[in-house]
């Protein structure tokens, strides 16, 4: 006993320092994820000499406003935010109409058809036309240059749908049932019963919705080429390939005294701020909203 | 009585189904026109397909743009790049978030648990167009990485216009995004781990290095399995966005996958037919390596994604 005991507490100081260890290698991985935007965050606030001398490290240095006031300033920055706003808000509302519905759906066991819709709508998830055929289709349909074209076809991803729908087949269905007995429809029992009690799961599936359109750059790259439409990844995807090229390339205004690595820097922080401040609120609801439903069991 | 009961019920099931129905509509519409109808048009990979013609209306040519393909040594190169870059990533990457969510287990300070989730899960929401800033910005040749080295170096290093470096910059980015989001899952699988095995554990006299080696990763081993699949089953994916993001001329020889390939030529170069027999290959390839990964996933660890 005493013996055990001993070994025991040796075995606890070795654990100790590897708790400790533990803990100072996961700081050093949170404090590896948030450099480089401390970084470039400094970079944006720091005045021009403090950047180009390579004065700044983490914490901005003569700090200033300017950059900001131009980059916000730069009517293509202000015209591409608001085509951002415009399909991050009308893509997620309409995705998480759409979405839900299918997804209540397909959450019926008994339906008629169901597992044909299903096998359907994964198959549409594994197997894809490609580019080209994708992009015939929507100059066929008229949708090049057209705001619609970055909304309408993220639509309905088929990954988020059946997070819902797993998450859907676990709710108890004696609610709905006894909902139905009092002569609800299948609407209002969606509404008022259904939807009430998958709130953190329809929060989550929100989240991942709005950033996907608010990140969406690639068909604004392929389907848009009118500079009112382009979103704000485009407009900073062209600000930094521009800026990988001798810098004397990127459209600054000399006699602003400004760096191109400030400007680029402050439109990167301005394209990341919306997502960081919806972040932390939706943060709580994930971890159990997707787990639950992202692996069948 | 009973009978009309009855009548009524199944009038109104078959009413409750119309409604059902009309929910799954608009759903069912979009996938059907934004997921099939292209399937439709893949057909110009057997066609020489004239964009003022049409689909219907170009000539048909057989297989002959796949030749063109399988005898076009580029094609090698990008599909031998693709490979290479994935399997990097595979290797360097899919271990790593199995370790952070063990390490994340282990502390007992739920502030602090908290806290270092939400930092390494944040990168995960960034999109490459921010990630590619953010390291063009501290990889450049006058960034802050290179200032630091500057003591070492002779001359800055070209992180992103150098072949030696690119595709070691291409695993750090991916890591960098990726590795705490995917720690998720693990952490998840380690939540269901019976926690009477732990105590019968400490009961014995078994020390933490034990526990977690004979306790947890037994524990999670099935979800690893999985999730080692899933990615085999990605291995034609590489990071095309980020790549396309990322990577310039310089780097093409080493960076160039086929999905970057297909879109400079198959867009860029208004190829469409050779471009989509290009990416028809690939997504049927895709296709059958995710399927088999499924089934794999089914027989090995009894779990599967759909």
């Amino acid at each position: 006993m005493n013996k055990r005991q001993k070994h025991f507490m040796k075995e606890s100081k070795v654990e100790r320092l590897f708790s400790a260890l533990n803990v100072f290698l996961l700081l050093l991985l949170a404090a590896a994820t948030l450099f480089p935007f401390l970084h470039v965050l400094a970079q944006s606030l720091s005045s021009e000499t403090a950047v180009i001398s390579g004065q700044v490290g983490l914490f901005p240095v003569d700090p200033q406003l300017g950059t900001y006031q131009y980059v916000m300033g730069n009517s293509q920055f202000t015209s591409s935010f608001r085509v951002s706003v415009i399909i991050t808000v009308l893509g997620t509302l309409g995705a998480m109409v759409v979405t839900t519905f299918a997804a209540y759906t397909l959450s019926k066991p008994h339906l008629p058809g169901r597992n044909f819709f299903l096998v359907l709508f994964i198959f549409a998830m594994l197997f894809h036309g490609g580019i080209i055929p994708n992009y015939l289709l929507m100059r066929s349909l008229g949708l090049l240059d057209s705001i619609w074209v970055l909304i309408l076809p993220a639509l309905v991803n088929v990954f988020n749908l059946l997070i819902i729908k797993n998450f859907f087949e676990g709710t108890p269905e004696s609610l709905e049932e006894a909902a139905r007995i009092d002569g609800a429809n299948t609407f209002s029992i969606l509404f008022r019963i259904v939807l009430p009690i998958s709130l953190p799961v329809l929060a989550t599936i929100s989240l991942f919705y709005a950033v996907a359109y608010w990140n969406d750059f690639f068909r604004a790259m392929i389907y848009i080429s009118r500079p009112d439409l382009k979103p704000l990844q485009l407009y900073l995807y062209e600000i930094v390939t521009q800026t990988q090229r001798p810098l004397t390339d990127v459209p600054v205004d000399s006699a602003m005294n400004l760096t191109p690595a400030a400007v680029r820097s402050a439109t990167i922080m301005a394209t990341t701020f919306p997502i960081l401040v919806v972040y932390p609120f939706l943060q709580k609801y994930f971890v159990k909203g997707i787990v639950v439903g992202s692996v069948k069991g | 009585m009973k009978q009309s009961k009855k009548r009524r019920t199944f009038k109104s099931g078959v009413l409750n189904y119309w409604q059902y129905y009309v929910l799954l509509f608009p759903a069912l519409a979009l996938i059907l026109l934004f997921q099939y109808v292209p399937l439709y048009g893949l057909q110009i990979a057997f066609k020489d397909f004239n964009i003022f013609v049409g689909i219907k209306e170009s000539p048909f040519v057989g297989f002959d743009h796949f030749r063109r393909v399988f005898n076009d040594a580029y094609f090698y190169k990008v599909l031998g790049n693709t490979l290479v870059i994935s399997f990097y990533k595979l290797v360097f990457l899919f271990p790593l978030p199995v370790i952070l969510a063990i390490q994340l287990n282990e502390v007992k300070n739920n502030l602090l648990r908290r806290s270092v989730q939400t930092v390494v899960y944040l990168p995960h929401f960034l999109s490459w167009v921010i990630v590619s800033g953010l390291f063009v910005s501290i990889l450049g040749s006058d960034g802050i990485v290179n200032q630091i080295l500057s003591p070492f170096m002779d001359r800055p290093i070209r992180f992103l216009m150098d072949r030696n470096w690119f595709r070691s910059v291409l695993v750090f980015t991916e890591g960098w995004k990726g590795v705490g989001w995917s720690a998720i899952v693990y952490l998840a699988a380690i939540t269901g781990i019976d926690p009477q095995l732990y105590e019968a554990a400490i009961v014995d006299g078994a020390n933490k290095f034990q526990r977690i080696w004979h306790i947890t990763l037994p524990g999670i081993s099935p979800t690893i399995i999985l999730l080692l699949i899933l990615n085999i089953g990605s291995l034609l994916e590489a990071g095309f966005q980020q790549i396309l993001v990322m990577y310039n001329p310089m780097v093409y020889s080493v960076a160039d996958i086929i999905g970057t390939y297909v879109y400079r030529v198959g867009l860029g170069q208004m190829n469409f037919s050779y471009g989509a027999a290009v990416g028809l290959f690939n997504s049927v390839v895709a296709f059958i390596l995710i399927i088999t990964g499924n089934q794999l996933a089914k027989r090995l660890a009894g779990r599967s994604i759909w």
